[in-house]
């Protein structure tokens, strides 16, 4: 009680220091639970840079669906134990996350949809994700103001299940472990610009801010959409697309469907916040840009699509419609940790439509890579290299409302 | 009870017909109402006070813009929630209740939350509730039943769907304001063609209830009238009546997108309007003003106000205050008072108002007291009296009933900045950075005195013309040297409130989600350092107005609390709508078409059971799959295969284009012959397979997978672009059937019906042949999906239905039987073919998919290639097999091999094989278990499914009937 009526501190501002053990360029949540898992393994001489404000790319952005229910070996393990992190979270950072844990269903209308979604989930079963999957009944009682499409083109014929999975408040997550890293003496320097990348015999000493030179040991870009430019600052070109991902949301309602429904074959997914809004979104947009400025054509799309499933929502007003940046790669899947030839420096990118869901275990795990020096065997897979090794991990069919080739 | 009606005497300018009264509902109390009139107006006129109740507190809410941009007017109108009422006309028998409160909006219970609000700071719901940790799962519940605010029918259809036009316009003007119409005329005489979109029922704007005597208006505009009601008539008339001018009244243009496209709702309906130059009329929203209870009902906007007296004949109270920091609320007065209305006081906030209009207001009967500070309002459902500190610290509390506050405006730039990154303050006043192809107009731009404004709008009326060719461009520079002299008047960098700001936990900022002065303090106080992040979590400026009504305040606000100027706190970002549209109206109709081969009448006069493959309808059997698999492998099988995909591939350099897109050569197939297709992604990931005949040296004749033809006639296109090869490529699909006739009897039956020499010797496997059949003009393709002999034969379509019957016909005395998809399915399986996406996946390559024979590193680049070498230079770790299931088990496509419970495969394809007896398909296992005969196991349920894999097809291994 005493801390809902005294107001809390946040995170405080400092100046910046001309020396950090680690830099990480980005405070959205990958940047920001990084430096807090750091800070809990007691490296705290950490500075977090950002040429925004906190949180305001892909974190802010996103629509904060969190779910396990990937296709792949390398992917289901790293995301149920980010799930895992995120049951607990709110706990950890004294923060209310406002967890829903309303479970999530991935429709399928054709043959072909239900027999990827099968095979999703006999994988999950195996490696731990409580993923079943419904047929059109079940589906009923779960969101009973569905529209099952019956004797409509794309009738719904089965959905994947996976109840654990929810939505979370994403800008409480951004904060909440910006406050905790504050908290243990990391430093969060919004509005801060980084301007290059120094580099002496061959490693990464430090950037640039400005005319400023600050010194590190390690720096970390954990810049989502905008990785590929802070990649060109060491003459590196990373195997990722910037495609924008565009969102809106409805005025509120009484709240009529508790669990978040997806489907690919309606390039839709939806579900209502706490606050009544409805959120709606869909796949990237089909070419790559980053604009953040968002196109009447998907809109319209969005709305289409998302009516064909809940057709009494035809009088609802959308109120706010926005668009974020995914930098997108080849396989769908993250790329993190050590680049091979160029030491001091970390990757954390290629988090396309799915990075929100990783921040927890991404943080976890390359604070850890960080500290030991040595690569957990959660992030190896998605390591950089596996690209010129041909060792790619597809999780493409478990992209939510994937459309584009 | 008596029912109060609050009408005044009739005012010339007013919207509503006496003479026709309408009866509608609310609440289920019928409602006497004026055709003309607006759910909120008739309410307001029958009395009821309380429209809403706001969305955390549930405090009562009264009328405030009476113009469709605040919140306090949201209700459920036929159903559909989060109507703005003083917007929505009334008709006959409509339905209208209020939302959000329990039991009514006129006793909510709920709204003791307004007491509690000590235990709802700002952000509350960040800081309780999570511990323990099940405490929010009980609590997630009544959140969610608390918040949100209109309720949905989930049963209801939704009402009917909306039509969605596509126009194109000269010049379109936003906002029918006097700027608006004047800029619309001036450019429509230049001779450009005009739309003007105006939000209102009637074009007009601030004009619309303005009486006041205007005598600095421009002689030139041949205006015949000095009063401001009467010159929005006469601008009227003149819009109206331009035959290039199309005025869109009742019409929001809510999107502003790239390149001038323009998203205007109207009605239910929407137009998409590309306009080569966007005039920008769209004036400015009057706002509250920051003192505590400024939300109470009775404190409107001094325009609202306004607007209730002059255009529905409503007084909107019997004793009103105005406040105001400029003269605009001397004038709002005037118009009060001459509507009928006390106005006992005007409380300025600043020091030395203006002489003359003093002298006019004074003689009106009003009192003026300068150097106010308002302190709050007073009342619980309704305002009795106002406090206010003058600025020798002498407090008084004045009695009324009615607030009006004045002053204080804010540019509606929200659509300008969707598209453009124009230079626009926290007040929304445009200062720079206009488009070229976009010119700002009146208040927008911070322009307000009528004359001057007349002036502007004229320029940029005939600047708009100029851009798009019209009037004498040469005019231009002179034009846009007139048009400078408007500068809008720049904030200072020091500049932060115009009045002080009261601080206090009721002192509304931002109405739709009642975040209070006191809580963006808090909010700064806990260290958010910025007015993005103040943003979302106070949630200022997120509601339904979208900061229509609080962007302002919101940012002034937060300057104070953090030490900066306005200027430097800067401004959160627009975002589309600019005002809310329904995902009706967005939506338009949906097309979602249905496919039917030319066949289709005749699978259904067979019986066939239809199933849905992408757009198309397609057989899935006629009544047993497995006897159409025998069928097939005994006799003689017939399938409609018209939803293939077909190009015709024409030109010079058809190979070249072929060889380029696929991975096999085709420059140096012969005439005649067929060649398998596999097209790659850049990447080397399978894309999609199909037939390629060379028909021609420079004609080849391509099938693509059913779905995918649309998407492939895409990708050849955009690997031709800018090649200067000199190819057309045709979609054929629809206008050819097919069908596949296979079977150890099929030369048999289609002999009867050709010429062409279809004996072994003459016509060979993977060959072609044009000719006729049952006097169709056809094309033979010899090939073998089924693994039988067999033809694919293509045709115009109108003959389908002949074609079909009378190769049944000629293979009655054979047992020919019609085949299905499924029978399809289970005899290419059979085969070991390949389906693409069903047995290979997104990053599968040729080379993974044991396809190498259809590669060709030897010929020059082609798409695909890089991926697919660095396959080749590395282990494949993984491959995809046959296998045999024991026990007559056949898994469902899509289950998971399994070691030690680890998945390590997946079964792609399964079916049982009525030529062999077994359950049996295709999985793609670790390489170390592809070698013939090794034992894996398939995840079924909690079992494990012992199967044995096969590197061979289990039909036919050699290929010897195929080419029999």
């Amino acid at each position: 009680m005493r801390q809902l009526l005294t107001p809390n501190s946040m995170w405080s501002t400092h100046e910046l220091k001309d020396r950090y053990d680690v830099v990480i360029i980005g405070a959205g949540i990958h940047g920001l639970s990084t430096a807090y898992y750091l800070a809990k393994r007691g490296i705290t001489n950490v500075a977090v840079l950002d040429k925004g404000y906190v949180g305001g790319g892909a974190s802010g952005r996103n629509t904060a669906i969190i779910r396990a229910n990937y296709l792949t070996r390398e992917g289901i393990p790293f995301f149920r134990e980010s799930l895992s992190l995120y049951e607990d979270l709110a706990q950890e950072l004294d923060f209310n996350l406002l967890f829903d844990q309303s479970g999530r269903l991935d429709l399928g209308h054709s043959e072909s949809a239900v027999y990827g979604l099968r095979m999703r989930t006999g994988v999950n079963k195996l490696l731990g994700v409580d993923s079943r999957m419904i047929g059109p009944s079940e589906i009923k009682e779960l969101v009973p103001a569905i529209d099952l499409r019956v004797g409509k083109p794309l009738p719904v014929m089965g959905a994947l299940y996976q109840s654990s999975a929810g939505v979370i408040r994403h800008d409480a997550v951004v904060w909440g472990y910006g406050r905790g890293a504050d908290r243990q003496g990391v430093e969060i320097h919004p509005f801060t610009d980084v301007t290059g990348i120094v580099r002496e015999n061959g490693s990464v000493v430090g950037v640039d801010v400005g005319d400023r030179r600050i010194s590190a040991d390690i720096v970390m870009s954990a810049t989502a959409g905008w990785s590929s430019n802070i990649a060109r600052m060491v003459d590196m070109k990373l195997p990722l697309i910037t495609h924008p991902l565009q969102a809106f949301v409805t005025e509120p309602l009484k709240p009529f469907i508790d669990r978040s429904v997806s489907s690919a074959n309606l390039h839709v997914y939806v579900y209502q916040t706490d606050r009544g809004e409805v959120v709606v979104g869909g796949g990237v947009d089909p070419y790559s840009s980053y604009s953040q400025r968002s196109t009447l054509h998907t809109l319209e799309e969005l709305a289409a699509n998302m009516l064909e499933l809940f057709p009494f929502l035809r009088g609802v007003n959308v109120m706010r419609q926005w668009a974020g940046l995914c930098d997108m790669s080849p396989d769908y899947a993250p790329i993190m940790g050590e680049v091979d030839g160029l030491p001091g420096f970390l990757l954390s990118c290629g988090w396309g439509t799915w990075g929100f869901k990783a921040g927890p275990i991404g943080g976890y795990t390359m604070a850890e890579l960080i500290d030991t020096g040595k690569t957990p065997d959660l992030i190896r897979p998605f390591n950089l290299r596996r690209f010129s090794r041909g060792e790619l991990v597809n999780e493409r069919a478990a992209a939510p409302a994937a459309a584009v080739h | 009870m008596s029912r109060p009606n609050k009408r005044l005497s009739a005012a010339p300018q007013e919207l509503v017909d006496r003479s026709r009264p309408i009866h509608f509902e609310f609440e289920g109390r019928k409602i006497e109402a004026y055709e003309g009139d607006t759910v909120s107006s008739a309410l307001s006129a029958a009395g009821v006070e309380i429209h809403s109740r706001s969305f955390k507190y549930h405090r009562p809410r009264g009328l405030l813009c009476v113009a469709g941009r605040c919140p306090n007017c949201l209700m459920t109108v036929d159903g559909t929630p989060n109507v703005r009422a003083c917007t929505a006309s009334v008709r006959d028998g409509m339905q209208v209740i209020t939302q959000n409160a329990w039991p009514s909006t006129e006793r909510d219970f709920v709204s003791v939350l307004d007491r509690l609000d000590r235990f709802l700071p700002v952000g509350f719901y960040y800081k309780a509730l999570h511990k323990p940790k099940f405490l929010w799962e009980l609590a997630r519940p009544i959140v969610r039943r608390v918040a949100g605010l209109g309720s949905i029918d989930v049963d209801s259809d939704g009402g009917p769907t909306s039509n969605h036009t596509n126009r194109h316009t000269d010049v379109a003007v936003i906002g029918g304001g006097p700027a608006g119409m004047l800029a619309a005329s001036a450019a429509a005489d230049s001779g450009a063609d005009v739309t003007l979109i105006d939000d209102q029922t009637l074009p007009g704007g601030h004009l619309l209830t303005d009486i006041r005597e205007y005598f600095d208006v421009p002689d030139g505009l041949g205006l015949s009238t000095t009063t401001g009601h009467e010159i929005a008539a006469e601008l009227r008339e003149r819009v109206l009546g331009h035959q290039r001018i199309s005025v869109l009244s009742s019409s929001s243009a809510f999107g502003m997108y790239q390149d001038n496209l323009l998203a205007i709702q109207t009605g239910r309906d929407s137009l998409n309007l590309r306009a080569t130059h966007v005039v920008m009329a769209t004036g400015a929203f009057e706002v509250p003003h920051q003192f505590h209870n400024n939300d109470l009902p009775g404190v409107m906007l001094a325009s609202g106000a306004l607007r209730l007296a002059r255009l529905w004949g409503i007084s909107p109270g019997k004793t009103a205050i105005v406040t105001t920091n400029d003269d605009s609320g001397y004038w709002a007065a005037l118009n009060l008072s001459d509507a009928g209305i006390v106005v006992s006081a005007i409380l300025d906030s600043r020091v030395v108002p203006d002489s003359d209009l003093l002298t006019l207001v004074r003689t009106a009967g009003i009192e003026v007291l300068a150097g106010q500070t308002i302190n709050s309002a007073q009342g619980t459902k309704r305002v009795k009296s106002i406090a206010t500190t003058s600025a020798n610290g002498e407090t008084r509390n004045i009695e009324c009933d009615l607030i009006c506050m004045s002053g204080a405006w804010q540019g509606a730039s929200g659509l300008l900045l969707q598209s453009s990154s124009a230079g626009v303050d926290h007040d929304g006043i445009v200062r720079s950075g206009v488009p070229e192809n976009v010119t700002i107009a009146g208040g927008v731009g911070g322009v307000h005195d009528l004359g001057a404004l007349l002036s502007q709008a004229g320029l940029a009326g005939k600047r708009a013309a100029a851009k798009v060719g019209f009037g004498v461009p040469d005019d231009l520079p002179a034009i846009e040297a007139e048009l400078s002299v408007f500068k809008s008047p720049t904030t200072s960098s020091a500049e932060s409130s115009a009045s002080p700001i009261t601080q206090t936990k009721k002192t509304f900022v931002c109405f739709c989600e009642d975040v209070s002065t006191k809580d963006i303090a808090v909010a700064v106080e806990e260290g958010f350092g910025d007015v993005q992040t103040l943003k979302r979590y106070t949630t200022s400026t997120m509601g339904p107005c979208q900061g229509k009504m609080c962007h302002k305040a919101f940012v002034e606000v937060a300057a104070l609390n953090l030490g900066l100027s306005v200027k430097d706190a800067g401004a959160t970002t627009s975002r589309p709508p600019a005002q809310p549209v329904a995902l009706g109206t967005l939506a338009g109709q949906n097309h979602m078409p249905r496919k039917r081969s030319p066949l289709h009448y005749v699978h259904e006069q067979l019986g066939a059971e239809i199933v849905e493959l992408g757009p198309w309808l397609r057989p899935h059997n006629y009544g047993s799959p497995q006897d159409e698999v025998l069928a097939v492998r005994e006799r003689v099988g017939i399938i409609d295969v018209s939803t293939l995909g077909k190009l015709d591939i024409r030109g010079p350099d058809a190979g070249k284009l072929l060889d380029r897109v696929y991975t096999h050569r085709f420059s140096n197939l012969r005439e005649g012959h067929i060649r398998y297709g596999l097209l790659c992604s850049e990447a080397g990931s399978i894309m999609d397979d199909g037939t390629v005949t060379r028909m021609a040296d420079d004609h080849y004749f391509v099938t693509t997978t059913t779905g995918n033809v649309d998407a492939i006639e895409d990708w050849f296109n955009w690997w031709m672009a800018g090649t200067g090869m000199d190819v057309y490529v045709t979609n054929v699909t629809a206008a050819w059937g097919a069908i596949n006739v296979a079977g150890p009897r099929a030369r048999e039956t289609l002999a009867k019906l050709t010429d062409v020499d279809l004996s072994p010797k003459a016509f060979d496997y993977m060959r072609s042949a044009t000719g006729e059949v049952a006097g169709v003009p056809s094309i033979f393709l010899r090939i073998g999906f089924v693994g039988e002999t067999g033809w694919e034969v293509h045709f115009p379509a109108e003959y389908a239905e002949h074609l079909w019957n009378t190769v049944m016909e000629a293979g009655s005395e054979y047992g020919i039987s019609p085949f299905g998809l499924e029978a399809q399915r289970i005899l290419r399986l059979e085969k070991g073919h390949i389906i693409v996406n069903q047995d290979t996946d997104a990053v599968t390559d040729p080379l993974d998919a044991g396809m190498r024979w259809a590669v060709r590193f030897d010929k020059p680049d082609f798409i695909g290639r890089a991926g697919i070498a660095a396959t080749r230079d590395r282990e494949s770790k993984q491959s995809l097999v046959g296998f045999i299931a024991d026990d007559g088990f056949v898994p469902e496509d899509g289950l998971s091999i399994v070691t030690n419970g680890q998945p390590v495969g997946r079964v792609t394809s399964s079916r049982f094989s009525p030529t062999r007896g077994v359950g049996f398909g295709l999985a793609w296992v670790p390489i170390e278990m592809a070698e013939d005969g090794t034992r894996i196991f398939i995840q079924s349920g909690r079992n494990e499914w012992p199967a044995t894999v096969i590197t061979e097809p289990i039909y036919d291994p050699e290929g010897s009937r195929l080419r029999a």
